[in-house]
């Protein structure tokens, strides 16, 4: 990573503090938005509910579009959880990025390998189990058997890439924007008043794409989950 | 201890139960404070509109029916009152006629009667009249006489008068 971070041994695992704090702020932004939009519920929708509803019925069209019938219900949450956290994670570094004497302790959560691997693991580990809930074992592990039987080789492999490239594809986008997003701050903060000036519009129209591509990243990765699982609770022919 | 490198980044094994955990308790927090309740908000409104669609719909051929109903109510009615109307005019009619039949007959009754009265005042007249003048022309018959006939003659006259009488009787 480069960056300097400050870590602690608890039960014998390695903490990251950076994580641990940034991953918490992310979590309580995601529920005091829900929870601020969720005040009031009423049959005839208010402003917060409007919105609210609007990004239960985006994820819940995500979740449907790869998921027929009734699975997709029970999967609407998991989406909206996962979207939201992943979205506010993707944009909180933009704005929240907090750096003691060198040390990171406030950053995007999703800038780091660890969070979106074990996003991407959480979710690939849940549609092996719903695999074998909705195929049961023997439908499950068959799964692995086609087309032909030597093709098992190539199945595992490919659990084990889908899980790589999910989780690697939201850190590699989300890093190296916030990568690019210090460099050009260190750059206006070292090379002066003038190029602070020259700098200033550049770091907005990064921080705007940076924006953009958090909000597609989010959508492709809770879309590209929810073909993982589709492709997991259905038997293929 | 349990720390890996991949991609030149550590990877920190208790950060990955952190951020499960976190996650994990973050979905059942949404869960209980937002999810369940705006999911049932949106099925009951689509439950709602669906039922508001259907009762719209039975209202709507309820009323087809009940315009329907009416307007074959106001057909019949239309009918009976141009019924009544003829019947009323029909019957006035005959009453008139009747009336002025009654009238006809009546009038012609009473002049008959009239006529009648009128006849028989007049013959009970002319026998009056004739009686007056009978008696009428005895008195002024028996003062003229009277002063001119004696006893005898008188007798004789009355005799003969009774005579006369008896015989008017006999030829009656």
């Amino acid at each position: 990573m480069g960056q300097p971070t400050s870590t602690f041994q608890f039960l014998g695992l390695t903490f990251n503090l950076a994580n641990i704090i940034s991953v918490l702020v992310a979590c309580l932004i995601v529920f005091l938005l829900v929870f601020g939009l969720s005040r009031h519920i009423s049959m005839r929708p208010g402003k917060g509910q409007n919105v609210l509803e609007a990004i239960v019925d985006f994820t819940n069209g995500i979740v449907k579009s790869s998921i027929p019938g009734e699975a997709s219900k029970s999967l609407g949450l998991w989406a909206f959880s996962l979207f939201l956290f992943i979205l506010i994670s993707n944009l909180l570094g933009l704005f929240l990025h907090v750096d003691i004497s060198g040390v990171t302790y406030v950053k995007s959560p999703t800038a780091d390998p660890v969070v979106t691997l074990t996003l991407s693991l959480l979710t690939l580990t849940g549609a092996q189990f719903l695999g074998i809930e909705s195929l049961g074992y023997k439908g499950h592990f068959t799964n692995y058997l086609k087309p032909f039987k030597p093709f098992i080789i190539v199945n595992i492999f490919e659990e084990f890439t889908n899980f790589l490239t999910l989780g690697l594809r939201l850190f590699g986008n989300i890093f190296s924007g916030e990568m690019l997003l210090s460099m050009i701050t260190s750059m206006a903060v070292k090379g002066g008043p003038l190029m602070w000036v020259v700098m200033f519009p550049v770091e907005m129209a990064w921080q705007a794409f940076s924006v953009f591509l958090g909000c597609i990243q989010a959508y492709v990765f809770v879309t590209l989950a929810s073909v993982y699982i589709s492709r997991k609770i259905e038997l293929e022919e | 201890m349990f720390s890996y490198s991949v991609v030149g980044a550590e990877l920190y094994t208790g950060d990955m139960i952190f951020v499960m955990l976190s996650f994990v308790v973050l979905v059942f927090l949404i869960s209980l404070v937002a999810w369940k309740p705006i999911t049932k908000m949106m099925n009951d409104r689509a439950n709602k509109i669906s039922s508001d669609i259907d009762s719209a719909e039975q209202a709507r051929t309820q009323a087809n029916e009940l315009a329907q109903k009416r307007q074959a109510e106001l057909d019949n009615t239309r009918n009976e009152v141009s019924g009544i109307i003829n019947d009323a005019k029909e019957s006035g009619q005959q009453q008139r006629d009747q009336i002025i039949g009654k009238a006809h007959e009546e009038v012609t009754n009473m002049k008959a009667t009239a006529e009648k009265d009128i006849e028989q005042q007049r013959q009970e007249a002319l026998a009056n009249s004739r009686k007056d003048v009978a008696s009428l022309s005895i008195d002024i018959a028996s003062k003229i006489i009277s002063k001119e006939i004696n006893e005898t003659d008188q007798q004789a006259l009355v005799d003969s008068y009774i005579e006369g009488l008896g015989k008017q009787n006999e030829s009656r």
